[in-house]
């Protein structure tokens, strides 16, 4: 597969990406405003800072469907590594906060976690970022094949002449 | 050796052949990143997303260490253990030291060495470490200065700039860095504006810390309404004092990957000047107040203040204790405070009343200090302007939280 046929992948995959989470940007702020949850399955919409987890998740969608037009530019593919900076600051720090709530034991408990309640804490429902997490990582392979030198670029040693004017 | 003007020309060209690279320069993602993160569109939701990872992390890693261990060790263990050994129960002594012989909790007994040390060490330092690992690596990674650039529109308006968001930030941490940190910026007016606007509008992080404890749900509101107040109180200060407000030139320096030498380095530093601070503070406030209450002191003051706290303020009378308390430490008022029986509102208005209230006394001093930089002029011009402001902003945007409570029906 050329160059240009991974690019073309990418800006279809990133569209829809981009949409999905600007998708969810959306219902959370809207949940975030009327002070209501949402919970399906194993997805959970709550908690704290759900308005600004809604408006951090609405930015990162639009600049994944900005970046998306001219792709392959580099100041363009910043937005959507931004972006994806965007859906790990959330999803990093849920996860942080689930890794330090599972070690100490409860109110009445002991010092620590029983092994059931420290596997508990891990436990669904989760918010959405958490499962957007893994399909933003695609964005490093992008990084990888944008920063590949180009023939023409290769930068040239000693041809110069000063201007003595 | 002299040498002629062509001779000059050949050794300029035979050096410049070998140490420039002459070429198309590509931009590489670094330089597209440190690009974006400057420009407002994208650069504002990108610090919104930074300032939430902020506040995540304070809560997650403040919360761990507090809630998780310390409130178990002061409540369950070091409480009981003091109460069962320490002697006279119920005399001056121990009630100045231990507290209450019935509390069953640190917040409670109200103790120096019970509420006291589980303030300063259960609850402020975690809270102050999490503040300054985070604060130290946005600062080495070479954010803050781009953060500067983002605010400097907006602080432009209440006659600061830019720079000026590092002041507001150490103040998030601790106010007595934060004041000496306004000597960055170019006039009087400015380091004067925003060392009495910091000192009164944005709490510590040892307040925060037990905001978050006390009041988790409402830290939201009382952080907006205090960042209204700033911008509010700013624009009318920049407006009544005379003097200039400069443009200045921001060197922004390229993204950079923390070194994790300097951090701990950075960090030991802050953690220290603020834990050989806040200890011995915290302590002479309990005792303070301890002793002001056994010579009924206290009781006399909230008679006499009753009218303005209950009637302009609406918050009952007996947060006198604490807002005496907060001259020497804030946060500890802020503890003292969740033990006095008051509805949720009224508990909301009375910690916006302790940020406002009064700088403590270690910024108070710092304050002072600053203006003497400038002569006794300048220590009278910083100790009346600042007393003169406080009064306006405490009554005024102290009375309006009340008034807005009236206005929604939930007093």
């Amino acid at each position: 597969m050329n160059k240009e046929t991974k690019f073309i992948i990418g800006r279809v995959y990133f569209t829809v990406f981009g949409l999905i989470v600007l998708g969810i940007g959306i219902i959370e702020i809207l949940l975030g405003l009327t002070g209501r949850s949402f919970e399906y399955g194993i997805i959970e919409i709550s908690g704290e800072f759900l308005l600004w987890r809604g408006v951090i998740l609405f930015s990162a969608g639009a600049f994944y469907l900005s970046g998306v037009k001219n792709f392959s530019d580099i100041r363009q593919y910043a937005k959507i590594v931004m972006a994806s900076v965007m859906v790990w600051i959330i999803a990093g720090m849920q996860i942080f906060g689930m890794i330090l709530e599972s070690i100490p034991g409860g109110e009445e408990g002991g010092w620590f976690n029983t092994l059931e309640g420290f596997l508990a804490t891990y436990s669904p429902p989760y918010i959405p970022s958490l499962f957007l997490l893994p399909f933003s990582l695609v964005v490093f392979y992008y990084i990888k094949l944008i920063e590949e030198p180009r023939g023409e670029d290769k930068n040239k040693r000693g041809n110069s002449s000063v201007n003595r004017g | 050796m002299k040498l002629a003007i062509d001779e000059r020309w050949n050794l300029i060209d035979k050096i410049a052949k070998q140490v420039v690279k002459y070429g198309t320069y590509r931009s590489t993602l670094k330089d597209a990143i440190e690009e974006i993160t400057v420009k407002p569109l994208t650069g504002i939701p990108i610090a919104i997303a930074v300032l939430y990872g902020f506040w995540a992390f304070f809560g997650a890693f403040a919360g761990f260490f507090t809630d998780g261990f310390f409130v178990k060790f002061f409540d369950n263990h070091w409480l009981p253990w003091l109460q069962g050994v320490f002697p006279g129960k119920g005399g001056w002594l121990y009630y100045i030291l231990v507290g209450d012989p019935t509390a069953s909790n640190c917040f409670e007994a109200f103790g120096a060495l019970t509420s006291g040390l589980f303030v300063a060490i259960g609850v402020v330092l975690p809270a102050i470490i999490a503040f300054y690992l985070f604060l130290t690596i946005l600062e080495d990674s070479g954010y803050l200065p781009r953060l500067a650039v983002l605010i400097d529109t907006v602080l432009h308006k209440i006659g600061l700039h830019g720079f000026a968001i590092v002041p507001m930030i150490l103040s998030l941490g601790c106010n007595v860095p934060a004041v000496a940190a306004t000597r960055a910026l170019e006039t009087k007016k400015q380091r004067f504006m925003m060392a009495v606007l910091l000192a009164i509008f944005i709490p510590c992080g040892a307040q925060l810390g037990i905001m978050l404890e006390i009041i988790p749900q409402y830290v939201g509101f009382v952080m907006i309404y205090l960042f209204a107040g700033f911008f509010i109180f700013g624009f009318i200060l920049n407006k009544l004092i005379p003097g200039k407000s400069p443009e200045i030139l921001l060197d922004v320096p390229p993204y950079q990957m923390p070194i994790g030498r300097n951090v701990r380095g950075k960090l030991w530093i802050r953690v220290k000047g603020f834990f050989t601070v806040a200890i011995p503070f915290v302590l002479l406030g309990v005792i303070i107040v301890n002793i002001m209450y056994l010579t009924g002191f206290l009781g006399w003051l909230a008679n006499v203040l009753e009218p303005v706290l209950c009637g302009w303020f609406g918050v009952p009378k007996e947060t006198v204790g604490p807002l005496i308390a907060a001259f020497l430490r804030k946060d500890l008022a802020v503890a003292q405070l969740s033990t006095i029986n008051m509805t949720i509102y009224q508990l909301v208005t009375s910690v916006i009343l302790v940020s406002l209230y009064f700088p403590c006394v270690a910024t108070f001093a710092m304050l002072i200090r600053e203006g003497k930089e400038e002569g006794w002029r300048g220590v009278l011009q910083y100790l009346f302007g600042s007393l003169a402001t406080l009064t306006a902003v405490v009554f005024l945007w102290g009375g309006l939280i009340h008034l807005v409570w009236i206005i929604l029906g939930v007093v």
